[in-house]
């Protein structure tokens, strides 16, 4: 491997591994969820279907989007409430009293833009307006498309397991309001909330070294990090 | 024919698409060989084919006839109070589906050698599962 390799291998390992961890947990849920779905259809008096049709159902689609969703709608709520929550001694926040608005200077924006500044936050106002909440704007399209996707699939699989048991398929209305579809909401959002919420508090009082989530280890539980 | 399709090989690249995309599609295939199957099931029937109308039943639907009565599904089928009537409404999720006519309602499924019924002359219960004249009620 040459050393450029290398180096870009080194430079992008965050989302490299987790890149590659993303995919073969992808796999292992394909896998699981396979056996689990030929199971169920056997239970119902139904023919298994082939792990191939299974990767394109809706049974395997609702699953994972659901998760999708849920993570995204994570960050994205981590990226806004942030800037208006705080977390006193938390390296996750702000320091408490810091203003809600920051100033161009702060942001390095319009005038106050350096040369390596990227471009769009030396462009006039509306790009520049949109850059601004880039991040957080992607994770809420993220989240809201996951979302949408989850419900989508989520009926289609909820419906053909009704007439799999005799029962009337739902209409959107109905699965809208339905328990399947809040109840696979609800269940990956409390652990969403609560991996946010356990990470911010742990952070003023836990130490990891070497780690930029953590604050460096001799720092005091009311600083900031 | 009325057509209120999903289909769920349509997974998480078409559930991204917009609803509206989705919505109001043409007549289906799926949705046309599950309302041909159900035709065939109960044209077999009305004709007193009651052999032809086995072969249209899912091998569970005859098993059940087979394990409730005693009897073979030939013999069994000449009584059941199957209505019948032009299609209404299809609706295909996955490998299932649902036929209703002006005077029945009757349920499918999809195998390798195409569509089946689990059950017909179904009537409703509310939210309960159907009642089903032949096949087994949920």
């Amino acid at each position: 491997m040459s050393a450029r390799a290398r180096r870009a291998l080194r430079d992008n390992g965050i989302g490299i591994a987790f890149g590659l961890l993303f995919l073969a947990a992808l796999a292992l849920q394909a896998a699981a969820g396979f056996a689990d779905f030929t199971e169920q259809r056997l239970a119902d008096h139904l023919l298994p279907v082939s792990f191939g049709r299974y990767l394109t159902s809706s049974a395997f689609a609702v699953d994972v989007a659901e998760n999708w969703q849920s993570e995204y709608l994570q960050f994205f709520l981590y990226v806004f409430a942030t800037t208006w929550l705080v977390q006193r001694g938390s390296p996750e926040s702000k320091p408490p009293g810091s203003p809600h608005r920051t100033s161009n200077e702060q942001e390095r924006v319009a005038e106050h833009a350096e040369a390596d500044s990227p471009v769009s936050a030396r462009a006039g106002h509306p790009r520049r307006v949109v850059f601004s909440v880039s991040l957080g704007a992607t994770m809420g399209l993220l989240f809201l498309g996951s979302w949408a996707a989850q419900f989508i699939a989520g009926r289609s699989a909820y419906n053909a397991q009704q007439l799999a048991q005799l029962q009337d398929p739902l209409s959107w209305s109905d699965y809208l309001m339905s328990p399947d579809f809040w109840n696979r909401t609800a269940q990956n959002w409390q652990s969403e909330f609560l991996a946010i919420g356990s990470m911010a508090v742990f952070a003023v009082f836990l130490r990891q070294r070497g780690s930029p989530e953590s604050k460096a280890v001799g720092a005091p539980h009311d600083s900031q990090g | 024919m009325r057509s209120r399709l999903r289909r769920s090989g349509a997974a998480l690249a078409a559930a991204l698409l917009p609803a509206g995309a989705l919505a109001g599609c043409g007549a289906d295939p799926a949705a046309e060989a599950a309302a041909t199957a159900q035709q065939r099931f109960t044209t077999a029937l009305s004709t007193g084919d009651t052999a032809a109308a086995c072969a249209a039943l899912a091998p569970d639907a005859v098993e059940h006839l087979r394990a409730a009565h005693g009897r073979d599904c030939a013999r069994e089928l000449r009584g059941a109070r199957v209505g019948g009537g032009p299609v209404r409404e299809v609706q295909v999720w996955g490998t299932q589906a649902q036929v209703r006519t002006t005077g029945d309602t009757v349920f499918l499924t999809r195998g390798p050698d195409g569509w089946r019924v689990i059950a017909a002359g179904c009537r409703s219960r509310g939210e309960l599962p159907y009642a089903c004249a032949v096949g087994a009620s949920g």
